[in-house]
């Protein structure tokens, strides 16, 4: 059976039935992206931290933009060419607009990794220190040699599983461990079954819902993990993330960070934030700190003599918030045409920096308060921007992939109708256009304001 | 709707010349953002103007909005009003719902 109306219009419409329904997709649509829209107000108007403006690379955000405003352009002259029936042209025009989805993927993937190894430390005193982990960031917990395990006769939310959880964490080869009955056994599935089967059994006679089994390893254990994979840790004790305790020794809970930025907006006195301890950045960096600050705030006065500092945000973000950009101080001379020629070399030693040209801090764990890369789970803004950008990015995928599938499948209809594909193409077009449409609203909220 | 090869060649042409309008406003978008005006809502104001604006272009010319069959209209009418409606939906959390039940007092 033919579906009708794919070239003439229906009477009662005056559509060809394909572009109603595109229509009522794309209203859909605007339904999907609204609410996550109405997400980012929200998120934005209840934001109780520096909402980050001009945060995200620009530059690469810029260039996406113009990337899909071409590929809008072409997807339309592939259906023009098409309706001319210049076929060799329709073709081009039709692959470059593919060419233009892969590319705008492309530099979203960059954008997307960047994101990824960049941390944000936040201070016990509400400092910020932005940064890369050079060693990733784990404990180290060695000297243990007594495993205590909790085993739950009914179903609970912690229940010693040593095999996925205390076993991958242990460094180097897995020795055997020692029963309480002086047995010696290699931990896995069955050995611990049978364990867990006894502990039960003896926890059962005395009337308890709980058993523990006490093991005693052979030679002496060291554990490396990152703190997401362990419950908690004391100097002497670590317990797993199944219950599992372990006595030992606190060996190594301290970050390394390659500091590139010190954001103080949320420290009441910027001049005694953490960050300026001598064991931390010290002295000469506070000067730099304060040089950058002051000059801004100069700047700021002369600029608009009217307006209240404490309200501009981007005023706000320039003075204290230091971007570091080298390894040691620059010598503080912040005034006059000297400031522009340094800022220029400072934007030229960009590409060292990424071979790790910056002050590294080696943290103290309880000067810790809280650290992420720059995901989600860092602040609600990376969570509306992933979500908004990934959808939007599924979006451009499968336009990508509608549209190939009218450059490279339908060979037949292009020759025995071709009217039919032009509208094809034309309904393609028309999402095509809903995700570029989007974008233009999501590169400057995201980006730019 | 552009049938006839002239008329095709005519919207090539305005297809071209809407796409450098675009490029360029994009320009623009990116400029003002960096321009400090009195409060940041004035830069956001003006950043979402200009972005509208883009928007309309291409909804009217690149998606052909502006002659498009009635039935259209219609279906985007609906589609407004909702999307306008999702964008206030944020007011409702400035006040706590739990306070007018009387969750608090009974859980006293």
């Amino acid at each position: 059976m033919d579906i009708p109306y794919t070239v003439t219009a229906r009477p009662d419409t005056g559509l060809y039935n394909a572009k109603v329904g595109i229509w009522l997709f794309l209203a859909s649509e605007v339904m999907l992206f609204g609410g996550l829209f109405s997400s980012y107000i929200f998120l934005r108007v209840g934001a109780d931290y520096h909402w980050p403006v001009h945060e995200l690379d620009v530059r690469l955000g810029f260039i996406n933009t113009l990337v899909l405003i071409f590929s809008s352009v072409t997807v339309l002259l592939a259906w023009a060419n098409l309706k001319l029936r210049k076929i060799g042209k329709f073709k081009l025009y039709l692959f470059l607009t593919i060419l233009c989805a892969g590319a705008f993927m492309g530099i979203k993937s960059i954008e997307y990794k960047s994101k990824f190894s960049h941390y944000a430390v936040k201070l016990t005193d509400g400092t910020f220190l932005t940064g890369h982990l050079p060693h990733g960031y784990e404990i180290k917990f060695g000297d243990v040699t007594n495993l205590t395990l909790t085993v739950q006769s009914q179903t609970a939310a912690i229940d010693a599983d040593p095999v996925s959880y205390v076993l991958p964490l242990i460094q180097g080869e897995v020795p055997k461990f020692k029963t309480e009955s002086g047995e010696e056994i290699t931990l896995d599935k069955d050995s611990f079954a049978k364990l867990r089967a006894d502990a039960l059994a003896k926890a059962k006679e005395s009337g308890k819902n709980s058993g523990t089994i006490k093991l005693t390893s052979v030679a002496p254990l060291t554990f490396q993990a990152k703190p997401t994979k362990i419950l908690g840790y004391a100097a002497t004790a670590l317990t797993f993330r199944d219950g599992t305790v372990a006595e030992g020794k606190l060996l190594d809970d301290k970050m390394t960070l390659e500091v590139d930025g010190v954001d103080t907006r949320s420290v009441p006195d910027s001049e005694k934030s953490l960050a300026w301890s001598s064991q931390y950045l010290g002295e000469s960096w506070k000067k730099a700190f304060i040089a950058t600050r002051d000059h801004a705030q100069a700047e700021f006065k002369e600029k608009y003599p009217n307006r209240d500092p404490q309200k501009s945000a981007t005023h706000q973000k320039e003075a204290f918030y230091l971007k570091i950009k080298s390894a040691t101080p620059p010598a503080a001379e912040p005034h006059g045409e000297d400031h522009k020629a340094e800022a220029k070399a400072e934007e030229h030693g960009d590409a060292h920096a990424a071979h790790g040209h910056h002050p590294e801090v080696v943290l103290e764990k309880k000067d810790i308060a809280f650290y992420s890369n720059y995901t989600p789970k860092l602040n609600t803004y990376y969570a509306i921007y992933f979500t908004l950008t990934g959808l939007h990015g599924l979006h451009v995928v499968a336009g990508a992939l509608v549209l190939g599938y009218f450059l490279f499948f339908d060979g037949k209809m292009l020759r025995n109708d071709p009217e039919r594909l032009a509208n094809r193409v034309e309904v393609g077009g028309l999402f095509w256009h809903f995700v570029d449409l989007v974008w233009i609203f999501l590169f400057p909220l995201l980006y730019l304001l | 709707m552009a049938d006839s090869p002239e008329e095709i060649y005519k919207s090539i042409k305005k297809i071209k010349l809407i796409g450098w309008v675009l490029a360029v406003f994009t320009v623009i978008t990116v400029g003002l953002s960096y321009v400090e005006l009195p409060t940041h809502s004035l830069n956001m104001l003006v950043g979402m103007i200009v972005a509208a604006f883009k928007a309309a272009l291409v909804a009217l010319i690149f998606m052909h909005l502006n002659h498009e069959a009635k039935l259209i209209y219609k279906i985007l009418a609906f589609t407004a009003a909702f999307a306008i409606a999702l964008f206030f939906l944020f007011v409702f959390s400035a006040s706590d719902p739990l306070v007018f039940s009387g969750f608090y007092e009974s859980n006293q």
